[in-house]
């Protein structure tokens, strides 16, 4: 029998103050079909403008598929999604601004085979890139905790990093375009421990002034980055709720089972 | 034992492979030692080739060998990477299978056909749009070639573009950057080894090849006047080979002159591999 995580109290307080109230992102009756096959259907859920956004599930629900319909990755879904009113489809200056404004990481760590620091600065404008970089570059890997690790070695090939490093990199590299939400697939579902804690730490720093959605299968992790919970099975959201009490009182039968089994069946509406 | 009789063997193909590297260059440069010690260096930049009277002069093929390169490498790696980056990213799957099937059925028509296409079709083409005598030029030999060379080059290339991770390509559209600055920031970066090797072939090709050039080039030994002048009928090195290595008597001056075409050939060959290797290597090493 599978334990409800326990939550332990490394990330900051929400403060008062910091409560989400300001609605950032709106996902409206979304349905997305990929090869004919049914992805994800009716999905409606609100992101709060602050904090992280755990989406948990089991593999096949459908939580990479929503955050790829986020930036417009797939963009072939009916319903709404707004960022700040505004439809992302009606997005000013298409996709390719809109996934500036959207970060994603990927479950797998992909650098560009260039110099760490021209990783970092590889999403800016040319403009930008042939400007001295520096402080940015160096705000951005001390985001991602990575900074004390290649702050001698900035001008060496990023691929000469450790699979946790990369990951670290491609944060730095997705916040240097000062994204205003971020979307993490899975970002430690391969890391070591020690890498997934400092990944940790980056996120739950950053949520303080933005609004991070972060999918994942580790239930404790979700539990340790406290905030919003959202729970989804067969393309559907099952339930809501903010974490802790997600965690400890779960409101639907589904929720219950796959807390305690890891399995879900949704029930048909 | 057996481990000692493996490694002899391997090192013995090790020695083989090597000494087979230059082999072609020994033998050229010893059948075409009669001509270098009698003409020497300066029979290179001789512009006269009357073999009867004794002239080997060497300058009117070569300049005619570097014009049809240019041309055919100029048209075929445009095309052909354009080709690759469309069937690539742009076209559907079946659409990509199809180009890149007929692309190897191209490559592998035989040069004599090339030719032929070219004295039914290219040349008459010249002839009336152009106003050429007979069609016959170095830009009827560079464009045949290019049609000979733009599937290596193609199908090399999309091979190279497809091997480049999908998670590189979705990292850069996770970034915002747009279609222009993906295919010329992350694909063609990490396909050029790729791409460089389809065109180190085709420029390899290029140069060797002798039947449809012989057949489209005008087989005529001077320099093109002005030197620039495409239009005109001239000589390559391959089609000069081609053309009177049936008619020198074996061990003759004529005979060792046409080796020593093929040894210039060879080494200028090697020396444009070397060239691009190094430039490879300062790019990426």
């Amino acid at each position: 029998m599978r334990l409800a995580p326990s939550i332990p109290n490394h990330s900051p307080p929400i403060s008062e103050t910091n409560k989400p109230e300001k609605v950032c992102i709106e996902v409206h009756k979304l349905s997305l079909q990929l090869s004919g096959k049914p992805i994800l259907h009716d999905v409606s859920f609100t992101i709060p403008s602050l904090g992280i956004t755990s989406l948990i599930g089991p593999s096949g629900a459908g939580k990479s598929s929503l955050l790829r319909c986020l930036n417009r990755l797939y963009d072939d879904w009916k319903g709404n999604i707004s960022m700040n009113n505004t439809p992302i489809k009606k997005w000013h200056g298409g996709a390719d601004v809109l996934r500036q404004f959207v970060g994603l990481i990927a479950q797998k760590p992909s650098v560009f085979p260039v110099s760490i620091a021209e990783n970092v600065t590889f999403g800016l404008p040319r403009q930008q890139r042939q400007q001295n970089q520096d402080e940015l570059i160096q705000s951005c890997l001390k985001q991602a905790a990575l900074w004390n690790e290649v702050k001698d070695r900035l001008h060496t090939p990023a691929n000469t990093l450790s699979l946790g490093q990369q990951q670290r990199l491609c944060l730095a590299r997705a916040l240097a375009l000062k994204p205003a939400i971020l979307l993490l697939d899975e970002p430690t579902s391969s890391l070591d421990p020690l890498s997934k804690e400092l990944i940790e730490c980056s996120i739950t720093k950053l949520a303080i002034s933005m609004p991070i959605i972060c999918v994942t299968h580790d239930l404790d992790q979700a539990a340790r980055l406290q905030g919003q919970v959202v729970f989804m099975c067969d393309g559907k959201v099952i339930e809501t709720g903010e974490s802790h009490a997600f965690f400890t009182q779960p409101k639907r039968i589904e929720t219950r089972e796959f807390l305690r089994w890891s399995v879900c069946e949704c029930a048909e509406d | 034992m057996r481990n000692k009789i493996f490694i002899l063997l391997v090192l013995s193909g090790c020695f083989i492979a090597s000494l087979s590297s230059l082999a072609p260059i020994w033998f050229l440069w010893d059948t075409s030692w009669p001509f270098w010690s009698s003409y020497g260096i300066s029979s290179l930049w001789g512009t006269e080739w009357y073999p009867f009277e004794s002239l080997f002069g060497l300058l009117p093929a070569i300049v005619g060998s570097i014009w049809v390169l240019i041309i055919a490498m100029g048209v075929a790696i445009p095309c052909g990477l354009a080709a690759a980056i469309v069937s690539s990213e742009i076209l559907p799957a079946s659409w990509q299978n199809l180009l890149r099937v007929s692309m190897e059925v191209l490559a592998g028509i035989p040069s004599v056909v090339y030719g032929l296409i070219g004295l039914w079709v290219l040349l008459p083409w010249l002839q009336q749009h152009l106003g050429l005598l007979t069609g016959h030029s170095l830009l009827a030999a560079g464009l045949i070639l290019s049609l000979m060379i733009l599937p290596t080059i193609m199908v090399m290339a999309l091979d190279a573009l497809r091997l480049v991770p999908a998670e590189q390509r979705e990292a850069a559209i996770n970034l915002g950057l747009d279609w222009e600055q993906r295919l010329y920031r992350v694909l063609l970066p990490q396909a050029w080894p790729g791409i460089r090797t389809g065109m180190l072939l085709g420029l390899g090709r290029a140069l060797g090849e002798t039947m449809a050039v012989m057949l489209v080039v005008g087989s005529m030994d001077r320099l093109p006047q002005p030197i620039y002048n495409i239009l005109e009928p001239a000589q390559t090195l391959t089609s000069r080979i081609g053309r009177e290595m049936g008619e020198a008597s074996f061990g003759s001056m004529h005979f060792s002159a046409l080796l020593a075409c093929g040894l210039v050939l060879a080494l200028f060959a090697s020396l444009l591999s070397l060239l691009a290797h190094r430039k490879s290597k300062q790019a990426h090493p």
